[in-house]
């Protein structure tokens, strides 16, 4: 079986939190994109609505 | 099991800590006294001498204005750049590190020249802006985007690439594609404002 070094053990531990924070934060950022320009288009739409019919 | 060789997570709750902190922040009082507390700030800044360049001459507000605009254009040109080679649509045949770390310079620069303009430009404009949602929805599209690249994006991206999971590197790449659309969309819609 091959051994890893504790080095080795770190920066593999490392990367996982790095990957982690960026799945976390990726996430957020989407929903709060989908949020808020869904918000801001259907804004839009009743504004367009109320001008034009 | 040693706790050393436990996978410490402290980025991932730190994010996590971070988000919460905002959410709390956006849904509790504090958002509307820290907007009434900046008034004071957003008056003093049209009384500098920034404020009354940019008031008294169009000229330089339309040349800082031109410059702040080839900053975004540059900015926006290398994160384009660098999230299309994440997500292996352009330049496939050049080094991930390559490319990112030249967009990555490129990056830097153009958002410190785009920030020094910008303060000059909402100096000249401070009241206005300082009444419109949409100034601050672009500053909080803003922050979110430099703590994302320089806190999350970054640190990902120092590891090897090649061995980092492909739909992590594609879920960083949309969301750094969302976050600096929100950027640039939020800030035309500024210029629509006036």
């Amino acid at each position: 079986m091959k051994e890893t070094t504790e080095p080795q053990k770190t920066s593999d531990n490392a990367s996982k939190d790095a990957q982690l924070a960026a799945v976390i934060a990726s996430s957020v950022i989407a929903v709060g994109f989908v949020i808020y320009w869904t918000i801001q288009i259907q804004d839009m739409l009743e504004m367009l609505a109320l001008a034009y019919g | 099991m040693s706790s050393r060789m436990l996978p410490s997570y402290t980025r991932s709750v730190a994010v996590i800590a971070t988000i919460g902190l905002c959410l709390g922040f956006v849904l509790s009082n504090a958002r509307l006294d820290t907007y009434s507390a900046l008034l004071p700030l957003f008056e003093w800044m049209e009384t500098t001498s920034f404020g009354v360049i940019g008031k008294t001459w169009g000229a330089v507000f339309a040349t800082v204005e031109a410059v702040h605009l080839l900053a975004m254009a540059v900015l926006g040109g290398s994160v384009l750049v660098s999230d299309g080679r994440l997500l292996c649509l352009i330049f496939t045949d050049v080094p991930q590190r390559q490319v990112q770390d030249a967009c990555h310079r490129l990056f830097v620069w153009s958002l410190l020249l785009s920030i020094i303009t910008g303060v000059f430009m909402a100096c000249g404009v401070a009241i206005k802006v300082y009444y419109l949602n949409v100034f601050w929805y672009k500053m909080l599209a803003l922050t979110v985007g430099v703590v994302f690249v320089f806190f999350v994006r970054r640190p990902l991206l120092r590891h090897d690439i090649e061995n980092l999971n492909p739909w992590v590197l594609r879920m960083v790449a949309v969301a750094s594609l969302m976050i600096w659309f929100s950027v640039a969309a939020t800030g035309r819609w500024i210029g629509f404002s006036g």
